[in-house]
């Protein structure tokens, strides 16, 4: 799908990388963690070809936490994270349950829930918030969701989507370092969007010439 | 005094920022690499009094870059341009001897700041 140009897809795998690095930084502040951060890749595909796409992607997983957060403004979409199940336990460690107790009414899958909440927040909102600002526009987000499921039903993740909708996937493999855990972060833009983000992109790149 | 720049970084957009907000009145000799290792060998080649050094790259990061230019000359001037701005990267990076840290996306101010810092370095040495 030629629907980016080379070019285009350049600039918008930097604005995504420092926007990636900007949510890690956040990230670290709120928690002790250290976030191993590999070279952003993007990627555009019919929403029907993402199942596939996360098949090929996403191995080594038997279930997966989905955690996503829609955005709306210019700029609009998902944002999703995919975490392998164990995850939720790691971060309950990393996090400590501070005041809550796990065993009376905060059972530790609602514990597990929460922190990753917390977590998809940080890097789903930190990262847009920040392709916004270097985009020079401002967006609103939904509430995140977390869910639990099966790894080999991709199919359901798109569900809700138009499948011959238009997904640039700016795809991120992280790894928290000397916790064995490691996650996909990607978006999908809404087809609106595409039009005003072509144009941002240049708009971005042109402003280093003031 | 800065006279030979050498921009290592695997983004053809990031260089290009680079380049464009780097000074254009002091003519610089600008080089590129678009990995670690490219970067080596381009300082072992061109030998520039600057080196500014993205951290996430393929093939070999600038952490592993930047320790190896350092080992070869331990005087390398390296000033780490990246977006990774977590505490413990810029730690490390300056552990590995970098001179200091440009956060992405460069500004022409913050990096005419640097620029300065360099040569009042060099001109110390």
């Amino acid at each position: 799908m030629t629907l980016f140009s080379d070019e285009e897809k350049d600039i918008l795998q930097e604005v995504m990388n420092i926007a990636f690095g900007n949510a890690t930084a956040d990230l670290a502040e709120v928690i002790d963690i250290f976030v191993v951060l590999t070279v952003p890749q993007i990627q555009v595909m019919k929403i029907s070809e993402l199942p596939t796409y996360f098949e090929k992607n996403i191995h080594g997983f038997e279930r997966i936490w989905k955690l996503d957060q829609e955005f709306w403004g210019d700029f609009s979409g998902s944002g999703f994270l995919i975490f392998p199940e164990q995850i939720g336990k790691s971060l309950v460690e990393l996090f400590g349950t501070g005041d809550l107790d796990p065993t009376e009414n905060n059972p530790f899958d609602s514990l597990e829930k929460e922190i990753l909440l917390e977590v998809g927040n940080i890097l789903v909102g930190a990262c847009v918030g920040k392709i916004a600002e270097l985009l020079d526009t401002r967006v609103t987000y939904s509430p995140p969701i977390a869910s639990q499921g099966e790894c080999s039903n991709f199919a359901r993740l798109v569900e809700n989507y138009d499948s011959d909708q238009t997904a640039i996937i700016m795809k991120t493999v992280f790894e928290f370092e000397n916790h064995n855990i490691s996650g996909l972060l990607f978006f999908i833009t809404s087809q609106d969007s595409i039009e005003w983000l072509k144009k941002s992109l240049y708009d971005y790149l042109e402003s280093f010439d003031e | 005094m800065i006279k030979k720049i050498l921009i290592v970084d695997d983004s053809p957009i990031a260089r290009k920022i680079m380049k464009t907000c780097l000074p254009k009145d002091r003519g610089y000799e600008i080089s590129e690499a678009t990995n670690g290792q490219e970067g080596i060998d381009k300082y072992l080649s061109v030998k520039p009094d600057l080196t500014f050094m993205d951290l996430t790259m393929p093939k070999l990061d600038g952490y592993k870059a930047t320790e190896e230019i350092k080992k070869i000359d331990k005087n390398a001037m390296i000033v780490a341009a990246t977006a990774d701005i977590q505490p413990k990267s810029l730690e490390r990076i300056m552990a590995l001897g970098a001179f200091t840290v440009l956060k992405k996306p460069p500004r022409k101010s913050s990096l005419e700041e640097i620029l300065d810092k360099v040569e009042k370095q060099l001109t110390e040495k």
